[in-house]
């Protein structure tokens, strides 16, 4: 499953964009299949006594999904050599049925020596979640 | 007594294999809301690349349970994560993961502290780094 011509991936080439939506039980579901049982990850009370609004997704889970964009993209996930996120804001995630919605956008940095290297944007209602995000895949 | 650059290089011992399954690998990629047929394959599926974090994870405890560091998982924050990845973690393999405290700067009671966790087989073979800046704060009362 390649999903482009890698020979052909050039700088500035825009990345197809990825809409994560997620609601409450994705939540609960990430924690459990990371064994991250931070309680900010599904209790509002312990949530809001360090200021937060409410539960919050990982930030590791807005990092694993938000890599789709590259890999949906490059087809086989084994080209990924690198991947670096900064976690600038939190994601938080109602009570609610509707959930929220994170925006990722991509595009090629650069491509040397075979590597292609990829800018990721991830906003949330606007505001950046992660920060100076990037990923290496390999095209050779 | 409290973490400082005096600490940089320490290294841990390295935790229990982990022997990765392809129900976790599913488990996993189904948390992340991704269908990549690469994490479902029949003959040898791998592992989503962040799912390095999981096992990595298992390293950090030995920050927190060392006391000469003084530092507590609930006054640390997790500012950044990179992964530097040789070949992805598959079904079958036995991930033993070692942790070096790699930078340390303090500024008042907050210490910005790198860690490195190197993943490799139990048999030797380099699996790639998992490397985290952590932002922690000092109990009141240490400096």
């Amino acid at each position: 499953m390649t999903a482009i011509d890698l020979a052909q991936v050039a700088k500035d080439d825009q990345l197809p964009t990825l809409e994560l939506h997620l609601t409450r039980p994705d939540v609960v579901r990430y924690s459990g299949a990371s064994t991250d049982f931070n309680p900010i990850h599904y209790s509002d009370r312990v949530a809001k006594q360090i200021g937060l609004p409410g539960v919050v997704v990982h930030g590791m889970w807005t990092m694993g999904a938000a890599l789709r964009i590259v890999t949906d993209w490059v087809g086989d996930p084994a080209r990924v050599s690198s991947y670096f996120v900064r976690f600038v804001n939190p994601v938080p995630v109602p009570d609610d049925d509707l959930g929220t919605t994170v925006q990722v956008e991509a595009r090629v940095s650069s491509v040397a020596d075979g590597v292609a290297t990829i800018a990721i944007e991830a906003t949330h209602d606007g505001d950046k979640v992660l920060g100076a995000a990037k990923a290496t895949v390999r095209l050779d | 007594m409290p973490i400082s650059a005096e600490h940089v290089g320490r290294v841990y011992p390295a935790t229990k294999p982990y022997r990765v399954s392809r129900a976790k690998i599913a488990e996993f990629a189904i948390a992340l809301g991704d269908d990549n047929p690469a994490y479902f394959d029949d003959e040898c599926p791998i592992a989503p690349p962040t799912f390095a974090a999981v096992i990595a994870a298992q390293a950090w405890a030995a920050i927190f349970d060392d006391p000469d560091l003084g530092m507590a998982l609930r006054r640390t924050i997790h500012a950044d994560q990179r992964f530097d990845i040789v070949r992805p973690l598959r079904e079958g393999d036995d991930v033993v993961a070692t942790l070096t405290i790699e930078k340390v700067r303090s500024r008042g009671n907050v210490d910005m502290v790198t860690i490195g966790v190197v993943l490799a087989t139990a048999a030797g073979e380099e699996l790639g780094t998992a490397t985290s800046q952590l932002i922690h704060t000092r109990e009141e009362g240490v400096s």
